[in-house]
């Protein structure tokens, strides 16, 4: 190598070691995830002093964990450039299934055993939206409507269409054990409960997966170029067998959570919510064509649509715009993180 | 005694291929391919696109598996590979496409492999992040590149094409390799780029490593030496020390026809001023004036960096420019897009053509007529696709691509064929004037020749073609003036007939205060 070019090399080098805020946010999209939650919290908290209170941040805290859980799962798929929109079936199905199993057969299932059988029914079902992904060769978009509608059409026709309104004792004395439990001014009882602890260790593990072990760095290969990923000998069949099951083991884990906190079984919930959690894996930076994102940026999406979900109302704003809200953040999220690509 | 010397040599055989056969579907790619390569020799793969080359390598890396034959690697007898099996045998490859991961680092690109490879290949294990830094540092040394910090952790989709085969190569040279495959390694690489990679070839090869090149480009397997092994339609058809052939003998052994190596320009310009380019300022360029005649054909080099790729597109509109004047036909008109550049009557085929150029999953017939739906189409917005078939086919025609399937998608041929479909659109517009972006980067002998003879045809009937190639034979071939680019500006203007590739090499790498003779 000739001096001059190697010198431009180091210069470039060089250049992109110089901070520049334009290329931290190229780089780390989530940036910007972070500054518009800190705006909206701030903005919120001038015209509603009340939005600071430990019971409304708890609120919030409390709503992220299904949410968190299911986008934990969506963004590792996203990132290896497929994309999921059954696990809201995946987690009506085992949160249901579960749920009937306990009432009618096994009263007497520790809460433990229920929650790992709900994971790891949810990881089967997510094996075989991998498989299928895998072997028909046909994109995980398709895979995965096919196979919501064939989940939730099985729990309907042939597990249950009732709505369970009293829970086996142990899933409803889960969902009210407490983590921390204080005495708000007012005297009502403030409680964070002892499930928001899996969201943490949950996005922990996740991050540990993709950046501590070769499975993780596949998955991002993968998510880069499949083709060429397969050539340099990473095995795609292990790569979608893995996300899938992972993706579904974190949806059959947040359903369980989601019936033990609500205190009932709707067959018929969950279904439909998938954009909402794919939009908050997207407004945390991940891009929809794969290969990129972080955990991190993740649970910062999650907790900007939770935080508009619940704090419109606290400013005035009816709950029907939250929609619009959401919307025009994703469009503008969107815009902002493409023009910064264009302009490298 | 040649019989226990050829059992010598089996037994120190690196790799050897025996009879190997490869069918795709009906075609017969490979037929009976018998190929002994011994270690810390250079070998040089050549034929025209299609002859089965790549599939060869494919084999070899464990990408494909033959339909028959046998793979003796080390002393052992393998019917196929996988690439794991390839790669923890030694066999690395630089894939023509360089086979980079855009999103993630360099180090992660050259080094994540050599941990894969000690994993056979399973995934449930740790990532060590200690080990891909040194690994990484100690390759992209051996490369030539960077190992600083920043350097290793550039996403590779922000690197220009030159570094990413750097790191490519990089990559091939991280772990101790036996074997060194490098498909057109040299495409994209400068000049002095090119020395670099053949320092690193000579060091491999002192370290008993093999090297086997596949390429168009002649004159640097000369420099590498070693030998020629020459493929046409899938059988190997000489073998032996390159030194020992001819440039002319292995065009002919490629192609099984002769080609003479003659300039392929005869005609004259016209008097009639074309384009006028004036003081034209963009990222990279700074002030070119120039001017095209119709029936012109200007040739214009550079290295990489001296802003002929930018010129080309700024032209074209692609990535537009800052200030200056361009004049068509006498008239000052502005290119700020593609489209209006086509409405202009200004064509690219640009150099990258599989990803700007092509629609590679679409079919030969929807890739000749994309310039001309809105003119196919009638009142309602429907496409006559008679007609489109028959201007489809006469293109091809006037191409002389080598199938008469219009509806086989362009992806699947070879890129001789896939540059005719591109220039081929072009003609369906009639363009005024065409600029041509490394019209046969990557492409055959036998279809260069199509090639060239295709614009000397468009300079005939009065087309202006402007070709931007760092191909410098290509240049004193089809150009009637080539102007020498450095630091965004013209050093030299040269008569194509008179010049020589030393006087342009030399204009290349003159600074603009210098002058040249």
């Amino acid at each position: 190598m000739s001096v001059s070019r190697t010198d431009e090399l180091h210069g470039a080098a060089g250049q992109s070691r110089s901070f520049s805020f334009g290329e931290h946010v190229r780089r780390r999209p989530e940036t910007i995830t972070f500054l518009l939650l800190v705006a909206i919290c701030v903005i919120v908290a001038v015209v509603n002093p009340a939005f600071l209170q430990p019971s409304t941040l708890i609120d919030i805290g409390r709503a992220s964990v299904v949410m968190g859980l299911f986008a934990l799962g969506v963004f590792i798929i996203l990132a290896a450039g497929g994309i999921d929109v059954s696990f809201t079936a995946i987690a009506a199905f085992t949160m249901y299934s579960m749920t009937v199993l306990v009432q009618s057969y096994l009263p007497n299932l520790p809460i433990v055993v229920v929650i790992l059988m709900a994971t790891l029914g949810g990881a089967a079902l997510g094996i075989i939206n991998g498989l299928l992904v895998h072997h028909l060769k046909v994109p995980s978009l398709i895979v995965t409507i096919g196979t919501q509608y064939l989940f939730r059409g099985f729990l309907l026709s042939f597990i249950g269409t009732v709505w369970i309104m009293s829970l086996p004792p142990q899933m409803g004395a889960f969902g009210r054990m407490p983590l921390v439990q204080f005495e708000s001014a007012n005297g009502a009882l403030i409680t964070l409960p002892f499930y928001f602890l899996v969201l943490p260790i949950a996005a922990f593990g996740t991050w540990w997966i993709l950046n501590r072990t070769l499975m993780g760095r596949a998955i991002f290969a993968v998510g880069g170029n499949a083709d060429i990923a397969s050539r340099l000998g990473y095995s795609l069949r292990t790569v979608h067998v893995f996300l899938f099951g992972y993706a579904g083991a974190l949806a059959g884990l947040a359903g369980i959570i989601h019936v033990c906190a609500n205190r009932q079984a709707n067959p018929f919930d969950l279904v439909g919510t998938e954009i909402n959690v794919i939009a908050a894996v997207v407004l945390g930076g991940a891009r929809i064509t794969g290969g990129t994102g972080t955990v991190l940026g993740t649970l910062l999406g999650v907790l900007l649509i939770v935080v508009l979900n619940s704090v419109l109302v606290m400013v005035g704003i009816p709950s029907t715009w939250q929609r619009l809200v959401v919307g025009s953040f994703i469009l503008l999220a969107a815009a902002f993180f493409v023009t910064r690509q264009r302009k490298k | 005694m040649a019989a226990q010397a050829h059992t010598a040599q089996q037994s120190a055989a690196l790799l050897e291929l025996r009879n190997i056969q490869k069918w795709f579907g009906g075609v017969h790619a490979l037929r009976g391919i018998d190929l002994t390569l011994q270690p810390g020799e250079a070998y040089h793969l050549l034929g025209e696109n299609g002859c089965g080359k790549s599939t060869v390598i494919k084999i070899m890396s464990g990408a494909h598996a033959p339909t028959s034959g046998e793979i003796v690697l080390g002393g052992e007898s393998f019917s196929s590979l996988t690439p794991i099996q390839s790669l923890a045998a030694g066999i690395e490859t630089v894939y023509q496409d360089l086979s980079l991961l855009p999103n993630l680092t360099v180090a992660e690109n050259v080094a994540l492999n050599e941990q894969l490879v000690n994993a056979n290949g399973r995934l449930a294990r740790l990532f060590d992040r200690k080990r891909l830094r040194e690994t990484a540092v100690r390759a992209l040394a051996a490369a030539g590149l960077p190992t600083d910090g920043a350097f290793l952790n550039t996403i590779v989709s922000d690197l220009p094409l030159a570094s990413r085969q750097l790191v490519a190569i990089a990559r091939a040279i991280a772990t101790r390799a036996k074997l060194v495959i490098m498909d057109e390694p040299t495409t994209s690489l400068t000049r002095r780029e090119v020395d670099n990679l053949i320092r690193v070839v000579e060091r491999l090869r002192s370290e008993n490593v093999a090297v086997l090149f596949v390429t168009h480009k002649l004159d640097e397997c000369y420099r590498i030496g070693g030998h020629a092994v020459v493929f046409r339609d899938g059988q190997c058809v000489a073998q032996g020390p390159i030194a020992n052939y001819s440039k002319k003998e292995l065009a002919e052994l490629m192609t099984g026809r002769s080609i003479d190596a003659q300039r392929y320009r005869t005609g004259k310009p016209s008097d009639v001023e074309l384009l006028k380019v004036d003081r034209l300022v963009a990222d990279g360029v700074r002030g070119m004036s120039f001017a095209v005649k119709k029936g012109e054909i200007l040739g214009i080099t550079g290295l990489a960096d001296s802003g002929r790729n930018e010129l080309a597109m700024a032209l074209t509109g692609v990535a537009p420019a800052t200030a200056g004047v361009v004049a068509l036909d006498g008239k000052a008109v502005s290119v700020r897009s593609p489209a209006e550049a086509i409405e202009r009557g200004i064509g690219y085929v640009p150099e990258d053509r599989l990803a700007e150029g092509l629609f590679l999953d679409k079919s030969i017939f929807e890739n000749e007529i994309a310039l001309i739906v809105s003119r196919l189409a009638n009142s309602l917005g429907v496409v006559d696709r008679e007609e489109g078939r028959a201007i489809a086919a006469r293109l091809s025609e006037e191409m002389r691509l080598n199938t008469r399937n219009l509806d086989l998608p362009v992806g699947a041929l070879s890129g001789g064929n896939q540059q005719r479909v591109l220039i081929g659109r072009w003609l369906s517009i009639a363009p005024k004037l065409l600029v041509l972006h490394g019209p046969t980067v990557g492409v055959d002998v036998g279809s260069k020749d199509t090639i060239y003879r295709v614009i000397q045809a468009l300079a005939e009937a009065g087309m202006g073609l402007v070709i931007v190639s760092d191909d410098l034979p290509e240049l004193l071939q089809n150009a009637d003036r080539i102007l020498v680019m450095n630091s965004g500006r013209v050093v030299a203007e040269v008569d194509a007939e008179q010049a020589t590739e030393d006087q342009l090499y030399k204009a290349m790498l003159t600074t603009t205060t210098e002058t040249l003779q």
